[in-house]
């Protein structure tokens, strides 16, 4: 009777095996692989020889990652900051709006997000092409002078995130909705018959209880702004006097332009560390099962 | 849920007004880009040159150019058979693996699980480094085989189909088991239609994840002729003289399957896409 029961015993193994092994393969490896290539001058064809902090300390003594990096915490900051805010008002919004409208409205709102990165950032290279772009066009219009805003280091960030914004508000404000339609009506409903002005309601009421999801709203965005790269390398390459160069474009150019593959994977870690900082922030906070 | 119910709503106050205003101008603002990507599609190069935001005269000739002059078909050619193959795959291993979570006692199996979802927070490109390296000294760069396997092992996916098939019930399996079903029977008729909502959202995930991926084909493609649609498009834009408007043609064209699917498939994309943000 022993076969049958190994079998048993077999099946759950048998069946997490086609992930498991892609999954060692083309992700857990390689994470760990990182880590450790971290340590080493890797450069592909010839062996890694073990270099112990070196790329960790030429990395933070190259002003350019200081640049990648604030230019990341910068974009960072404004990005989520607006993006969120906006989002919670427009949710706020969509929330007063007739039932009737909800749904295509929402379904409005999702497009820009399925359109990939850098399609987007195709389109927008149009939208902020100096002399024929629709920005420029609409400015003249308005009598407000030409922007270059791809080709001038002032202006170049804010070009990405109006990019970004554009593309991820209907997303967020649709997660933050229905976060809104989450919260039982009879609570908002005992605050109004307490005499509470819609303000109030919303201020002491519906924000309180909708801070799980805002919580998400505010570590995703940031999570996500911390690996730009699409949109810059599509656009502006990183430039102009690197002022869209961010971590992962530096990551990129040391990893596949100059082949340093040791001194990429310790960039990589470096982002990966304030990743998965953020991440823990968020399970503290939480408390949630959120992945 | 929300609110009173519609029967009972109050007439719309002001305030419902303005928040509707408010609504409609950012939907307009949303639209805009796409509409003018849509429209400097189909205006002939002198027409964009001249800045007006209506075409003079309709014309072809941008698509005709992405056509004749670029490996255009080719790239929607590979990203389609990559992403459909990638979801193919990835519905298989996450519905196998997420029903061995959540219905079999096995050593390991916690360990297995935490490790999984841990990974869902490491940024995609730390595994990009070595990757790159191995692969290209297994010669394995410029394979499709290389593009589909990394999508289809997406913890994220493992994890949902974990959630739907621990409401699968119990009697059900031993049932089946009595009624003398094989273990990958069971699992093909009994299990898999059981989880064909899950299915929908994370093949959607897969789909879109494989689709706008763009840091991970570039790196690992290396001619013309494998690049993926967005690589591809990429490609496209030169530092000279931009040809916007085969740009643009090619933007509208690639994003004409994804939109049509979006449109068709809404419930489930939405549901992909905001999986995890409100429970």
């Amino acid at each position: 009777m022993l076969w049958p029961r190994l079998r048993r015993g077999l099946t759950p193994y048998l069946f997490l095996a086609p992930f498991f092994l892609t999954f060692i393969a083309f992700w857990l490896g390689p994470i760990i692989a990182s880590l450790i290539y971290s340590f080493t001058d890797w450069r592909g064809f010839a062996s890694p020889r073990f270099i112990g902090f070196a790329n960790y300390t030429k990395l933070f003594a190259d002003p350019r990652f200081w640049v990648a990096l604030k230019n990341t915490l910068f974009y960072g900051v404004v990005y989520v900051t607006i993006l969120n805010l906006s989002a919670l008002a427009l949710a706020l919004c969509l929330d007063s709006l007739w039932l009737r409208f909800k749904n295509a409205v929402k379904v409005g709102f999702f497009l820009p997000v399925t359109i990939s990165l850098v399609v987007a950032a195709v389109i927008f290279e149009m939208i902020f092409a100096k002399g024929v772009g629709l920005l420029n066009i609409v400015q003249k219009g308005l009598g407000l002078g030409e922007i270059d805003w791809l080709g001038d280091p002032r202006f170049s960030i804010w070009a990405i995130i109006i990019l970004r914004v554009w593309r991820a508000l209907g997303y967020y404000a649709v997660i933050y909705f229905a976060g809104l339609q989450g919260i039982p009506g009879d609570v908002k409903e005992a605050a109004r018959l307490d005499g509470c002005s819609p303000w109030q309601v919303t201020r002491h009421v519906t924000l309180p209880l909708l801070k799980p999801v805002i919580l998400f709203g505010v570590i995703m965005s940031t999570i996500w702004a911390l690996e730009l790269f699409d949109e810059p390398w599509v656009l502006t390459k990183g430039g102009p006097a690197d002022s869209t160069l961010t971590i992962v474009i530096y990551l990129y150019q040391a990893g596949f332009q100059y082949v340093e593959l040791g001194y990429a994977a310790a960039v990589s870690y470096v982002l990966t560390l304030m990743i998965v900082a953020i991440a823990i922030v968020q399970k503290l906070l939480s408390g949630r099962e959120v992945a | 849920m929300s609110g009173p119910s519609q029967a009972e709503q109050p007439a719309p106050s002001l305030a419902a007004y303005l928040g509707t205003l408010v609504v409609l101008l950012v939907l307009a603002l949303a639209m805009t880009p796409v509409l003018w990507a849509v429209l400097s599609a189909f205006k002939s190069r002198a027409d964009i040159f001249a800045g007006d935001v209506w075409p003079r005269r309709w014309s072809l000739e941008n698509f005709d150019d992405l056509l004749a002059k670029t490996l255009y078909l080719r790239w929607m050619a590979n990203s389609l058979v990559v992403a459909l193959a990638s979801t193919a795959l990835g519905l298989l291993f996450c519905s196998l693996g997420g029903y061995a979570f959540a219905k079999f006692d096995f050593p390991g199996k916690t360990v297995m699980f935490w490790v999984v979802i841990a990974s869902v927070s490491i940024p995609a490109f730390t595994t990009v480094i070595p990757l790159f390296g191995w692969l290209a000294r297994l010669g394995l760069l410029d394979t499709y085989i290389v593009l589909i396997l990394p999508f289809a092992a997406n913890a994220f996916g493992i994890f949902l189909m974990r959630q739907y098939a621990v409401a699968i019930p119990n009697e059900l399996l031993d049932a089946g088991r009595i009624d003398g079903a094989g273990e990958f029977r069971l699992y093909w008729s009994v299990v898999l239609p059981l989880l064909r909502p899950a299915l929908g959202t994370v093949g959607v995930l897969i789909f879109i994840a494989s689709w706008n991926s763009y840091i991970w084909p570039l790196v690992m493609m290396r001619t013309d002729e494998m690049l993926t649609l967005p690589v591809g498009v990429a490609t496209l834009k030169s530092d000279q003289l931009p040809e916007y408007g085969m740009l643009m043609a090619a933007s509208v064209l690639s994003s004409v399957p994804i939109i049509g699917a979006f449109l068709i498939m809404q419930r489930q994309f939405i549901a992909g896409l905001t999986q995890g943000a409100v429970k």
